[in-house]
This record gives C-alpha cells, structure tokens and sequence, in this order.
C-alpha cells in the first residue's frame, strides 16, 4: 500500500470515517488527480459522510448541492435578486434612463445570488469540497448542464459573461442509483462503489461514532444488522440505520440486545412496512440467537 | 488533447515530460499534480510505469469490452494515470485504483475481477511469450469444460451473456426444464424473417414517433401563455422596453418522451417472432429517448450494449449465435425476477414503460412471475405486455405464467405483425400513471385490464394472424 493511501485511510478514520482500502484508494485518487468522485450504493452506507469526512480533512468548506426532480440551472448556480431589480427598473423608470444603462443596472454582480455551485467554484479562500448529493434525482439534462461545468468549471452567465473558477474545486457526487447516470459523466468521474459494511469494519464503525457503547453490544447490534441484511428486505437497513439504532439501544440502556428489545425497537431498522411486518411475522428470537451466537464465534 | 481539460491542468501538461518514464506514452503527462509529480521525480524506479504497462491495461480493458464492461480510451488514460499514484506491488491498490479509474458499475465486479487476474499475472511473467505487446490476446480457457462433456462455443457466451458460472450458480444445467442439453447455445437462423419488413417497420416507428404524446415533466421550460410568470426572462425583457414591464414571460411544466424498457422472450415458443420483434425493438430504440432491450429463456441477458441501430441485421445475427438458450425452454418468472433484482433500480423509473414480449408460457411456478410483475409495476409508468398468440382469435390467456401476470398489465396486446405493433406504440405514451398513483396492488381488483385491449383488438383485426 502506498504510504499516500495509507495516509489517507488514517486521516478519515481520525475524522471518525471507518474507510477500506477500496474506498481510501478512491478518495486519495480522486484527491489527487483532481477529479470528481462518482460515489454509489445503496442508501445508508455513508456515501454523502465522504463528503463531509473529505471537507474535515482538508479543512475546507463543504458545498451541498442536494438535487431533485426538476432541479433547473436557477437553482444550482445562479439566481437573480428579483426584488432588487425590480426596484433598481423603478428608479430607471422614473428617471428615463437608456436602455443599456438600465440593463447595467439590473444585471450586475450584487443583484446576483450565488447558488451552491456558483459558490463553489468562485469561493476565496481556497477550494471548497463540492457535494452534489443524489444526482439520480436530477434529469438528464440537469446531468449534461453538469457535465458542461465539472470538464471545464466555467460557467457563463448570458448577462453578464463568463465566470471562471478560481480554483478547481474537490466534487463528490453521490448517488443511490434510482436511475442509471449517464455515461459521459460517468467517464468525467472516478467511480466507487461502496457496499455494505463486513461484520468486522461495521463494529469499528459503532465504536467510532458511538464510543459509549460497551464492546459486547457493539458486535451484537453489527451481527443482526448483517443477518437482517441477508434476509431479502424491500429496504435493506445501511449503516445511517445501525448507528440510530445503536443509539436508541444506548437510550433504553440495554447492554444486550434480545428478541424483545429489537422488536421495540424494529422502527430504527427498518424502515419499510413489509419488512417489519414480514420480520415480526416471522419473529425476531431465533434471529436474534443466531446473531449473537455468530458474532461470538467471530469474536 | 480532451484528456488535459478534464482534468482542469493544462498547463502542468509540460510538468513530466522530461524524465525517462515518460517515454511510452503521454499518459504521464496528463496526470499530475505538480507535488506529485515532484515527488515522484527523484523517486525509486517505477516498475508498472513503462510502455508494457500501458499496453497491458489497453489489452486488459480490450477484453473487457469484449465481455460488455463498457470502458472507453478516456478510462483507459485514467486508468493509466492512477496507476501511477499507487503501489504497483500492491495487488489491492492497483485493482481497486482500476475499478474507480475506469469507472467499473458494481454489476461489472465479477467480470472485473476475473480479467483482472490476467491483468496481474501478465505483469508478474511479463518477460514470458505471454505477455508480449505483439501477441495478439489470448483468452481465458473455458470454463468448466471437463464437466459439461464436449466444450460448448464458449467465446460466444463470453461475449454475450453473464459470466457462465453465474448462470449455473441460478438454474443447475439438469433441473432446467422445456430444454435437452444441446440447446444451451443452439445456434438458430432467422428464417422467418423478410428484410423488406425493416424499411417499413423504421418509416413507421419513426412517424409515429412525431406524435408521442409526452409526460409532464417537473422540469419549467419557455411557454406561451399559461404556467407561471417567468420572472428571469421577464426582467430580460423590460430591459428592451426601458424598463417597463408590458408583458410577462411565462414558463410551465416542460413535456418528455417516456423511457422503454423492452424484455423479450427468445424460447423455442416464440421461435417465428423473435427475429421479427427483435427488430421492432431495434428500431423503437431509434425513436424513444431511451430503450433498454434484454433477451430471456431460461436466464436474462441485457442487449442494449450490442444494439446499435446501424447495423441491425448483423446484430441480429450475431444474437442469433450468441444468446444462450437460444430457442430453449422458458423461465419468464425467474427471469424477470433477476430483471428485477439487477437491473430494475437503475432502469426502470417512473418515467418508464415496461413492455414484456412473450407467450407467457412459464416453465416456473405463476408465483415468482407475480411477484416479479408486481415489483415491476410498482415501480414503472407502465406495463405492456405483447402476446403473438393473441392474434389468434380463439387464443385464451389460460396458460398459468399468462394468467398470474395479467392482474399486473396494463395493456395486453397482440404482436403478430406490422399492424399490431403499430397500435402498440400510442399505449407508449397515452394515459401514464401519475408517480403518486403507483402501486400495483390496487389493480388486482375489478376486471383485469386486458379484457378491454383484447375487444378492441377483436374489433379491428382484419384477417387470421399472419404468424
């Protein structure tokens, strides 16, 4: 392993983000290279915390650029200040100014608001890490509109002309595949795919992010979590999931986890009707045995 | 040079242009950050960076392009340029670096993985005849070829179909039922097939495509009148009238063409339409903004990387010899299941129809169909379902496989000739659900909906079906 990779897997971890080599290797690539990070699986499995842990780490801003159905370029990069204009073409109004005059003075820089790419790519004080959060949300031609600003991360402005970036920004974009995203900003990105978390590495992730929890419990929770993920769910419960969990049983203050405690508290878990319907059909003790027996024979 | 502005850096191209390394090939120029390259400038030897290397990985994405791994040359750079940030003796790093360089789906792992291991034992006897630039690839040998008997044309399966492994691990080649043993890769020609229906059949579809009426989109686009005042382009346009407001710009819902999903039975059943309406889908892939075609028998097989709409009677072909099972036996249920699991979350939206061409007679059980369905349709626009046989008047949907996925259909209509297609391509695009009705359970009750399809079928069909 390069000492770089490395280096990188140590400063996530310190940012409490527990990385596999696989996903250390893509960050530092990613980092390194300067180029977009693709980040998709399946929802809960801590795909937006790059983001974020990446942003500690270089100690920088994080830049969130949340995208939905319909999501439009007014949003995402630039808006104008209505308001403003509308006052400035009274004044105009009154004074009978030139057209071109008035056209200065409506479509200027302070009657701009910047949205979060805007932001991004003319921030200051160094590059910010950019997230552009469930970008399979957004439509095609929201994608191509992205593609435009992520190869060359210069934007015009037909008002006022081209904006270039100061800086290259660092970009996450995340995405939980509810579509597929397009092959060319597929190809404009490095491309990771992050899995659900093994028994072991899910342990450490519950230490890390809930150190309060006693050691026992930590691997209880990490082994049914697995089982519930073997299972075939509508919705299978990611990490997001576990650490509420973990967190509630932390509440209740319950340092086992039996098949009552988890049937109260199936709600963190698993959040689709069927499956818990399904599960506490099924019930949830023998499942819960067998958790706790797999995750002592592991530990 | 393309490579250079996507990674925003220019002018650092000139960076590493000097040293010994960079002899085979510009790779290295087009990485680089300039610490990075610093760095590496005094540095150790750089074993995987060298002319052998580069060729090596174009020879490694060759072959997975081979297998449908879509990678392109830009990945390849990428792919080159990474491998230069990570420890070429680590056998982790450097296939994880790949997999992200060359951007490989989590579908695409185990294809990945398995030519990676070539990859990487190239590079360990690379002084061998084995790894030479000038030999042309050499392929992995069959697997499993002691086991089965006589080899099948494997490179065929290789270049069209899941991994062979991945097949067996879901259907064990004895328990399959509907198919004796040599039906695995029955190589079929398409008899039935006129050419000069082609010409006619794109004249069609490409007409009828001007009047696909659209789905509302939650996109606002540029109107007329109606929809809401947009106050950017208003503002645009007070500046022309000093200022003065007179006439409000407007803006509303933008309209989309739908999305087709088109999955196709290709079993012994189907034999005399297969060729015929593997065309209608090339063709339908022309005219919709997106069409993703997947072939079934006994297991599913995603054709949309082989369909290109230029060359279609080769690839028709080429599908021809190369789908597994190619008129087998069917398993529409376990099909669509893996349809479902694999493939659905990424493909099938609210914007898309869903159209099954098949018979509907299931080796399986009705259940897994249903459920199959069921998922489908809670997540699709739409679904269609084209039958041949229900060209035929006396024709009844009593096989089971037909009867569990009706409750799930919206449409059930025949797919016999040009002229049943043709009233297929309106139900494309008219009366789509809304995202908010979704949900398949509902329409288990009431008539199913193909009754109503079929008297209007009844209704217009002119002669005896022509299949």
């Amino acid at each position: 392993m390069r000492p770089e990779v490395r280096e990188t897997q140590a400063a996530m971890e310190r940012e409490g983000y527990i990385a596999e080599p696989a996903i250390a290797t893509a960050v530092f690539l990613a980092r390194a290279m300067r180029k977009p990070l693709l980040v998709e699986g399946d929802a809960g499995v801590g795909k937006t915390e790059i983001a974020k842990v990446l942003a500690r780490m270089l100690d920088t801003e994080l830049i969130r650029l949340q995208c939905y159905e319909g999501i439009d370029v007014n949003t995402a990069l630039y808006e104008w200040n209505y308001q403003r204009q509308l006052l400035r073409l009274r004044i105009a109004g009154t004074d009978g100014r030139e057209p071109t005059e008035v056209e200065q003075m409506i479509f200027s820089r302070d009657c701009l608001l910047e949205r979060p790419l805007l932001r991004a790519i003319t921030r200051r004080d160094g590059p910010p890490v950019l997230l552009i959060d469930e970008i399979d949300r957004a439509d095609d031609g929201f994608e191509a509109f992205l593609l435009e600003v992520l190869s060359d991360f210069q934007v015009t402005i037909p008002e006022l002309g081209p904006v270039t970036a100061s800086h290259v920004p660092y970009v996450v974009l995340t995405s939980n595949r509810t579509r597929e995203i397009g092959d060319a900003l597929r190809r404009r990105c490095f491309y990771l795919y992050v899995e659900h978390p093994p028994l072991e590495k899910e342990v450490r992730i519950i230490r890390a992010r809930v150190p309060e929890v006693v050691d026992g419990l930590a691997r209880e929770i990490a082994a049914v979590m697995q089982a519930f993920r073997g299972r075939r769910l509508h919705k299978a419960p990611g990490v997001a999931e576990t650490l509420d969990w973990t967190r509630a049983l932390m509440a209740l203050r319950l340092d086992r986890l039996d098949a009552d405690a988890v049937e109260e508290t199936l709600g963190c878990v698993l959040k689709d009707h069927h499956d818990v319907r399904d599960l506490t059909a099924q019930g949830v003790g023998e499942l819960v045995a067998d958790a706790r027996s797999s995750g002592a024979a592991d530990a | 040079m393309t490579a250079a502005s996507w990674n925003g850096r220019r002018g650092l191209a000139d960076e590493r242009r000097g040293g010994k390394r960079g002899r085979g090939m510009t790779v290295a120029s087009w990485n680089g950050r300039r610490e990075l390259a610093d760095e590496r400038r005094g540095g150790a030897a750089w074993p995987m960076h060298d002319r052998d290397v580069v060729e090596r990985l174009a020879r490694f994405a060759g072959r997975l392009r081979e297998r449908g791994v879509d990678v392109c040359v830009s990945d390849e750079i990428d792919g080159a340029a990474a491998l230069l940030l990570v420890d070429p003796g680590d056998r982790d790093e450097v296939r994880f670096a790949l997999r992200v360089a060359l951007k490989v789906r989590r579908a695409d792992w185990d294809t990945f993985d398995e030519l990676f291991r070539d990859f990487w034992a190239a590079g360990d006897d690379s002084a061998g005849p084995r790894g030479r630039p000038d030999e042309a690839p050499t392929r992995p040998s069959p697997p499993r070829a002691d086991r089965r008997g006589p080899a099948p044309p494997w490179r065929w399966i290789q270049a069209i179909a899941p991994p062979a492994d991945e097949r067996e691990r879901e259907a064990p080649v004895g328990d399959r039922p509907g198919r004796s043993a040599d039906a695995l890769l029955r190589r079929k020609p398409f008899d039935d097939w006129n050419a000069d229906d082609l010409p006619a059949m794109e004249r069609l579809l490409a007409r009828a495509a001007r009047r696909l009426k659209c789905r509302p989109s939650r996109r606002l686009a540029p109107v007329r009148a109606g929809g809401r005042v947009d106050l950017r382009r208003s503002f645009r346009r007070a500046v022309g009238t000093g200022g003065e407001l007179f006439s409000p710009a407007r803006r509303n819902r933008a309209r989309e063409k739908p999305d087709v999903a088109l999955l196709c039975d290709t079993s012994g059943s189907m034999d005399p339409h297969t060729r015929f309406l593997l065309t209608f889908a090339l063709s339908l892939k022309r005219v919709v903004r997106r069409c993703e075609v997947f072939a079934f028998n006994t297991s599913l097989t995603r054709l949309t990387p082989w369909l290109t709409p230029e060359k279609i009677g080769p690839t028709l072909e080429r599908l021809a010899a190369g789908v597994p099972d190619w008129s087998g036996g069917t398993r529409i249920g376990a099909s669509l299941d893996e349809f479902v699991t694999r493939y659905a979350d990424e493909l099938v939206s609210a914007k898309t129809v869903v159209v099954v061409l098949s018979d509907g007679l299931d080796a399986d059980g009705p259940a897994v169909l249903a459920a199959a369905m069921q998922a489908i349709r809670e997540r699709a626009r739409k679904v269609i379902w084209l039958n041949p046989l229900l060209g035929d008047p006396r024709y009844r949907p009593e096989a089971r496989g037909m009867k569990a996925a009706l409750p799930f259909v919206e449409h059930f209509v025949p797919a016999h000739d040009l002229e049943s297609l043709e009233r297929l391509l309106p139900l494309l695009t008219a009366g789509g659900r809304t995202p908010s009705s979704a949900g398949g359970r509902r329409r288990t009750a009431g008539p199913p909906a193909w009754q109503g399809a079929m008297r209007e079928h009844e209704g217009s069909r002119g002669g005896p079906p022509g299949a």
